[in-house]
């Protein structure tokens, strides 16, 4: 393909992996899923009831991949057996992931609940009720958009996997991104909203979670609300940036056009990863010349 | 059946080979589990299976890319490498922006006094009750290295595996069969060593990653069985059998 078209879809597919890597950290902050969730679960064993939605249907990699497998398989019968534009198609498939996801999320929730009876946690219908139509919405949004990021990669760029396990793997991924990025705004920083900014969690302090909001009772669509401001978006740009990056330095130096063109595509790639560890570094150096030391040094007192 | 394994033995041994180094990936990779996405250890905050398989992929995606265009093995296995490279370091440094930024806590070790790489001191900035937070530039390094040794790995085993089949190289059913191969070799490989790490490791520096060795030696055995069933079932493709 031209390069200039291939870029042109390329900019598609990072915007469509931007919306799903937010859509994606904002689905499993309303619901709780991932690591965070441990304290979720944590909570009413030391003794604090809350009123959070509480799902893990499995590590979020794992939960995604299967809704976008769903998904792409809903969407593929209807393209080649009912012979349905790929549009309505991407959009019915994403919804049937949805429902699915939202019956794994209500039996998750109420078979979590129900096993905490000893600890006094109640099962809260209203809290089931409001939060499941708003983790579906989330989760047909990831489905969809990971699933245009699949179909644009498979039809127009020509990737070699098939449409469906091409689905698969970028749900595992955005899952894998998500889980790492977004929910440690959530897990270390709106649950323990309590403790001094920038203390960490101190191990003594694990389970005590925020359970009272800006007004009544915290829940999760509170926590949808924070985390929407940085920690959604930001997995976004990671969700986005992984994709792009990945694909893009491919189209820049194509390996179809020689080795030349594909070592060239490696050394650019790694260029990138250098770049990456600089700044990494560099944002480092600024935290502990900003932020200070924790403690004091007593050896230097010492030899003083 | 018999002679199928024997006319790929060399095929066998590199899918051995690209086990094992997955296994050796997963201890490099600074894996903080849940503790970390509570900034409560250092590392990168999710379970060591689903980093190594997420940027594992990744680096198969990649490789598929270029395997179906050029068929060169060292360019493959490179690609794959730097797939997965990308993936954890754009992962990384937003997970950095978020600890520094948006929870206010500093990239910090608990593992060593002195940053090997930096040479910053790292126990001060430990914050009280923590076992470390973030990912200092060591625990970078070592994840890019990790990212590197998987990405290799998985684009071994994935070339392997095409070049058993006689079908051509941009067969989608092969190319399913293969990479959903390839992905269980990164499940596989990825628990082993979780023995090892339990839970948390910050990377090459971290006195867990002395264990490797046993999780190499059982990686090679797991490994092998898998290499003979992965053969079996992809050179019988296309009536190879």
């Amino acid at each position: 393909m031209e390069p200039l078209i291939s870029m042109g879809v390329l900019a598609l597919i990072g915007a469509a992996a931007t919306i799903a890597g937010a859509s994606e950290d904002l689905e499993s902050d309303v619901g709780s899923q991932s690591n965070a969730n441990s304290q979720i679960q944590l909570a009413p064993q030391m003794g604090y009831i809350h009123r959070y939605y509480n799902k893990a249907i499995a590590g979020e990699p794992v939960s995604n991949g299967m809704m976008c497998t769903i998904g792409a398989t809903g969407t593929l019968v209807l393209i080649k057996h009912f012979g349905m534009s790929p549009l309505f198609a991407l959009v019915i498939g994403a919804l049937i992931a949805a429902m699915v996801h939202g019956s794994y999320s209500v039996t998750a929730i109420m078979g979590r609940e129900a096993s905490q009876k000893r600890f006094k946690q109640p099962i809260y219908l209203d809290l089931i009720r409001s939060h499941t139509p708003v983790i579906m919405a989330f989760a047909f949004l990831t489905t969809f958009t990971v699933e245009i990021v699949s179909y644009l990669m498979v039809y127009a760029l020509a990737h070699p996997f098939p449409f469906v396990l091409l689905s698969f793997l970028w749900g595992v991924v955005v899952g894998s991104v998500g889980s790492a990025t977004g929910d440690v705004h959530l897990g270390s920083e709106r649950q323990f909203q309590q403790t001094e900014f920038g203390s960490g969690l101190n191990a003594s302090n694990s389970g005590n979670i925020v359970r009272k909001g800006e007004s009544g009772l915290r829940n999760g669509i509170d926590n949808l609300w924070f985390c929407s401001k940085f920690g959604g978006p930001m997995t976004g740009v990671a969700f986005g940036m992984v994709v792009f990056l990945g694909i893009w330095i491919l189209i820049v130096f194509d390996p179809a056009r020689g080795l030349k063109e594909g070592w060239l595509s490696n050394i650019l790639g790694f260029l990138i990863v250098v770049v990456l560890g600089i700044w990494n570094w560099h944002i480092e150096k600024e935290a502990r010349e900003k932020f200070g030391p924790y403690k004091e040094d007593k050896t230097e007192e010492v030899s003083a | 059946m018999i002679e199928l394994i024997t006319a790929n033995l060399i095929w066998i041994l590199a899918i051995v080979i690209g086990g094992t180094l997955i296994s050796q990936s997963v201890h490099f990779i600074p894996v903080g589990g849940a503790p970390a996405a509570m900034s409560q250890a250092t590392g990168i905050g999710t379970g060591t299976v689903m980093l190594a398989a997420g940027a594992g992929i990744a680096g198969i995606i990649a490789a598929g890319t270029v395997m179906a265009v050029n068929q060169n093995l060292p360019l493959v296995i490179a690609a794959g490498a730097v797939g997965s490279m990308v993936m954890l370091a754009a992962t990384m440094i937003v997970a950095t922006w978020i600890y520094v930024y948006g929870v206010g806590v500093i990239p910090v070790s608990a593992k060593v006094k002195y940053d090997p790489i930096t040479k910053y001191r790292q126990d001060l900035y430990v914050s009280q009750g923590t076992e470390g937070h973030g990912i200092p530039t060591v625990c970078f390094v070592s994840a890019t290295i990790g990212a590197a040794l998987g990405g290799l790995g998985g684009a071994l085993v994935y070339y392997a595996l095409m070049k058993v089949s006689t079908l051509p190289v941009t067969d989608l059913n092969l190319s399913a069969v293969v990479s959903t191969f390839t992905i269980g070799f990164f499940f596989i490989n990825s628990v082993i060593p979780s023995y090892n790490i339990g839970g948390t490791i910050e990377g090459f520096h971290d006195p867990k990653f002395k264990k490797w060795p046993k999780a190499a030696l059982a990686s090679f055995i797991a490994s092998i069985f898998c290499a003979i069933v992965a053969v079996v079932a992809v050179g019988s493709l296309g009536g190879g059998l």
